[in-house]
C-alpha cells in the first residue's frame, strides 16, 4: 500500500500522462506541421545515428574496401575482431583494465551515493550543510583540469601510478558528487512518515535503508550505475597522466593514440576495437532504459 | 540549482539521531565512504594544488630545495602572453559552444513533446540518447575520425560524392584554426544533444497544456506562442544549463589533447593544455607554475559564474 502511494505523485510528472491534452488536434489526417515536425525529428535522428553506422560498417568492411571509402562495403570481413583481440599487442590487457577500472568505480560509488543520500535525508546528520554545500561547490569547480597536479602527486605517493587498479580512486571521487545528489533525489521522495513509522516498529537505520527504502529507491541507482559506467569507461585524462605504460592503460588511452592506421592498426580493426569498446554501454543501455527513464524523471534531473 | 536545505524543515526532523561512544552519531558511518574519497580525491588535491602554487616546485630537479616565493608563480603567470590567449581561447569557444548547446535540444525537445503517439515519441528520445551512453573520450576519437582527411565520411561526400571539394582544397575541419572550434562545437551539440533535450522535456511536461490551448484560441502564432508562454516557464532550466555547460566549455581538455596536441599557436592550446604541458611534458615539469596557472584559470571561471548567479538570481 505504502508503495503505490509513494510512486503516486511521481507518475503524474511523465509526459503525455494525461490524454486531454491533445483534444486542440485535429483528429483527420495529419496535418502539414505533424509531417514537418516528424522530418525534422527524422533528420535529427539520423545525424545522430549516422557517425555510428558508419563506424560499424567500416569494423566489417575487407581491407582494400576500407581505402575505397565507400559508406556501404562490397563483401562483409569480420575477421578484424578476432584479430584484434588476438594479434594487437597489449589490447586484450587494454581491455581488461577498461572492465576492472570501471567494475571497481561503479560498484564503490553506488555504494557510497547510497549511503550518503540516505543518511543525508533520512538520518539526523550534524554537519550536512557543510558537506552538501562543498558537493554542490565542486561541481562549479573545474576539478578535474586544477586538481590534476596533486591527483597525480597523491597517486606516485602510494605508489599507484602505472597501477591499474589505482585509477578506482580518483574515478570515484569523480562523480561522486553528481552520484550523491542523484540518490538524495531519489530519497527525497520518499515520505517521512515512513521511516517514522519504521523507527516506531524499531527498524534501525541498516535495516530500513536495506528492507525498505532500497526498492523504493532503484531506478536512482540504475541512472547512478549508468553515470558512473559512462564516466570510468571513457575517462582519458587522468589515464593517460597516470598510465604510462601500453599495458596499464585502459581502452580510451590506447584508442585515441592509435591513429594512422598502418600496421596492425589499419582502419578496419580500430574500427572494431572502437564498436567493441562502445557496445558494453550501448547494451547496458538498451537493457536498463525503462528504468533510466523513470530514474531521469523521478529525481536525477533535479540538481 | 540544487538546493542545499535539508529535507526537514527545520525543527521537524527526526528527533535524535543514534551515536556510538556517546558522541559520534551513526549517520557519518554512512557518509564515510562519500567523505574519503570526495576530501582524498577532490578537497585535498585542490588545496595541495594551491600549497604548491606559492613554491617553486618543479618535479624534475630531484633533491633540491623547494622554497616559498608567495605570488610570483602568479605574478608571472598573469603576465604571461600564452595563458591569456589560453584563457581567451577557452572563452571564445565557450561562446560558441553554449548557445547552440542551449536552443538546438530545445528545440528537439519542443517537437519531440508534440508528438503524440507514446511508442514514437519514446523511439525518439532512445535514438537521441544513444551519444550519451558513449564516452566523451571515445565521442572525440569517432569524431577525429569523422573529420579524418583520408577516412572521413565527411570530406568523402563533399568531395567523392558531390565533388564541391577536390582533394587539394577540401576543408581540414580540424587542421584549419578557422574551423576547428566550429567542428568540435558540432561534436559536442551531437554528444549532448539527447541528454540536453531530456532536461527540456522534463521541463514541458509540467507545463499545463490548457495555457497554450487558450492562447491558441486567441489567434496567437506558433512562434508568438512558444516565446510568450512555453519560453519562460523553461528559463530556469536554461539558465542552469548555461552555468552548468559554461564550466564544462570552459575546462575543456581531453578534447584538445586528443584533437590538438601541443601545438601552441593553435586555437585548441587553451589554459587547460598549457597547464598540462608545463606539469607533465615540458623542461623541469614546473608543476608550482602549472598549479598556478589551474587556479588562475578556476578562478577566472568561478568569478563568471558568480556573475551568471547573479544575473539570474530569480527577482521574485
Amino acid at each position: 500500500m505504502a508503495t503505490r502511494e509513494l510512486t503516486a505523485p511521481v507518475a503524474h510528472v511523465s509526459p503525455r500522462a494525461t490524454p486531454v491534452a491533445d483534444t486542440w488536434r485535429p483528429r483527420r489526417g495529419p496535418t502539414m506541421g505533424t509531417v514537418l515536425r516528424h522530418l525534422t525529428l527524422i533528420v535529427f535522428c539520423v545525424i545522430i545515428l549516422f557517425p555510428i553506422a558508419w563506424v560499424l560498417l567500416l569494423s566489417v568492411k575487407s581491407l582494400p574496401d576500407a581505402y575505397q571509402n565507400e559508406i556501404w562495403p562490397t563483401v562483409f570481413d569480420f575477421s578484424h575482431y578476432a584479430y584484434s583481440l588476438q594479434r594487437i599487442p597489449t589490447l586484450a590487457t587494454n581491455f581488461w583494465n577498461s572492465v576492472l577500472v570501471t567494475t571497481g568505480t561503479v560498484v564503490l560509488t553506488t555504494i557510497a551515493a547510497i549511503l550518503a543520500g540516505y543518511a543525508l535525508v533520512h538520518l539526523r546528520t550534524p554537519g550536512k550543510a557543510v558537506i552538501l554545500a562543498l558537493l554542490v561547490a565542486s561541481l562549479f569547480f573545474p576539478t578535474r583540469v586544477t586538481a590534476l597536479i596533486a591527483i597525480w602527486d597523491i597517486q606516485r605517493r602510494l605508489g599507484l601510478i602505472n597501477v591499474t587498479w589505482g585509477l578506482i580512486l580518483p574515478y570515484v571521487a569523480l562523480s561522486i558528487a553528481i552520484s550523491v545528489f542523484i540518490m538524495r533525489g531519489m530519497f527525497e521522495t520518499i515520505p517521512k512518515d515512513l521511516p517514522d513509522a519504521a523507527r516506531i516498529d524499531g527498524a534501525g537505520p541498516v535495516r530500513m535503508l536495506l528492507g525498505i527504502m532500497l526498492p523504493l529507491v532503484s531506478n536512482g541507482i540504475v541512472v547512478v550505475i549508468i553515470v558512473n559506467f559512462v564516466a570510468a569507461w571513457g575517462e582519458y585524462l587522468l589515464a593517460v597522466s597516470l598510465m604510462n605504460d601500453q599495458s596499464a592503460r585502459t581502452l580510451p588511452v590506447v584508442l585515441a593514440s592509435a591513429s594512422g592506421g598502418m600496421g596492425a592498426w589499419v582502419w578496419p580493426r580500430i574500427a572494431a576495437v572502437y564498436v567493441m569498446a562502445i557496445t558494453p554501454g550501448l547494451v547496458a543501455f538498451s537493457i536498463a532504459q525503462r528504468w533510466y527513464m523513470k530514474g531521469l524523471q523521478e529525481g536525477a534531473l533535479k540538481t | 540549482m540544487a538546493q542545499v536545505v535539508s529535507a526537514y524543515p527545520s525543527g521537524r526532523g527526526p528527533r535524535r539521531g543514534r551515536r556510538l561512544l556517546g558522541w559520534f552519531p551513526v549517520s557519518w558511518l554512512f557518509l564515510l565512504p562519500t567523505v574519503v574519497f570526495f576530501v582524498g580525491w577532490q578537497i585535498y588535491p585542490i588545496v595541495e594544488v594551491a600549497r604548491i602554487s606559492f613554491t617553486d616546485y618543479q618535479f624534475l630537479r630531484l633533491g633540491q630545495q623547494v622554497n616559498f616565493v608567495g605570488f610570483d608563480n602568479f605574478r608571472r603567470a598573469l603576465a604571461d602572453p600564452l595563458l591569456q590567449q589560453g584563457l581567451l581561447r577557452a572563452a571564445t569557444f565557450t561562446a560558441l559552444f553554449v548557445p547552440g548547446m542551449i536552443f538546438i535540444p530545445m528545440f528537439v525537445a519542443v517537437l519531440v513533446d508534440r508528438v503524440v503517439n507514446q511508442k514514437v515519441a519514446t523511439f525518439y528520445r532512445l535514438v537521441l540518447l544513444i551519444p550519451a551512453m558513449i564516452p566523451g573520450p571515445l565521442v572525440f576519437v569517432l569524431w577525429k575520425w569523422m573529420y579524418d582527411l583520408y577516412i572521413g565520411p565527411i570530406n568523402w561526400v563533399l568531395v567523392d560524392v558531390l565533388g564541391i571539394y577536390t582533394n587539394r582544397n577540401q576543408p581540414q575541419w580540424i587542421g584549419d584554426p578557422q574551423l576547428v572550434f566550429p567542428s568540435l562545437a558540432v561534436m559536442e551539440w551531437w554528444w549532448g544533444l539527447g541528454y540536453h533535450t531530456m532536461f527540456f522535456l522534463a521541463g514541458l511536461a509540467v507545463i499545463s497544456k490548457d495555457l497554450p490551448d487558450a492562447a491558441r484560441v486567441d489567434g496567437a502564432n506558433e512562434w508568438r506562442m512558444f516565446w510568450d508562454v512555453t519560453f519562460p516557464r523553461l528559463l530556469p532550466i536554461v539558465l542552469v544549463l548555461v552555468v552548468l555547460r559554461f564550466g564544462t566549455a570552459m575546462a575543456i581538455i581531453d578534447e584538445y589533447l586528443i584533437m590538438g596536441a601541443f601545438q601552441r599557436d593553435r586555437p585548441t592550446y587553451t589554459w587547460t593544455v598549457y597547464m598540462f604541458e608545463t606539469a607533465f611534458v615540458t623542461g623541469d615539469h614546473n608543476q608550482s607554475y602549472a598549479a598556478a596557472i589551474g587556479w588562475i584559470g578556476a578562478i577566472a571561471m568561478l568569478v563568471v559564474v558568480a556573475g551568471l548567479f547573479y544575473l539570474f538570481r530569480s527577482r521574485d
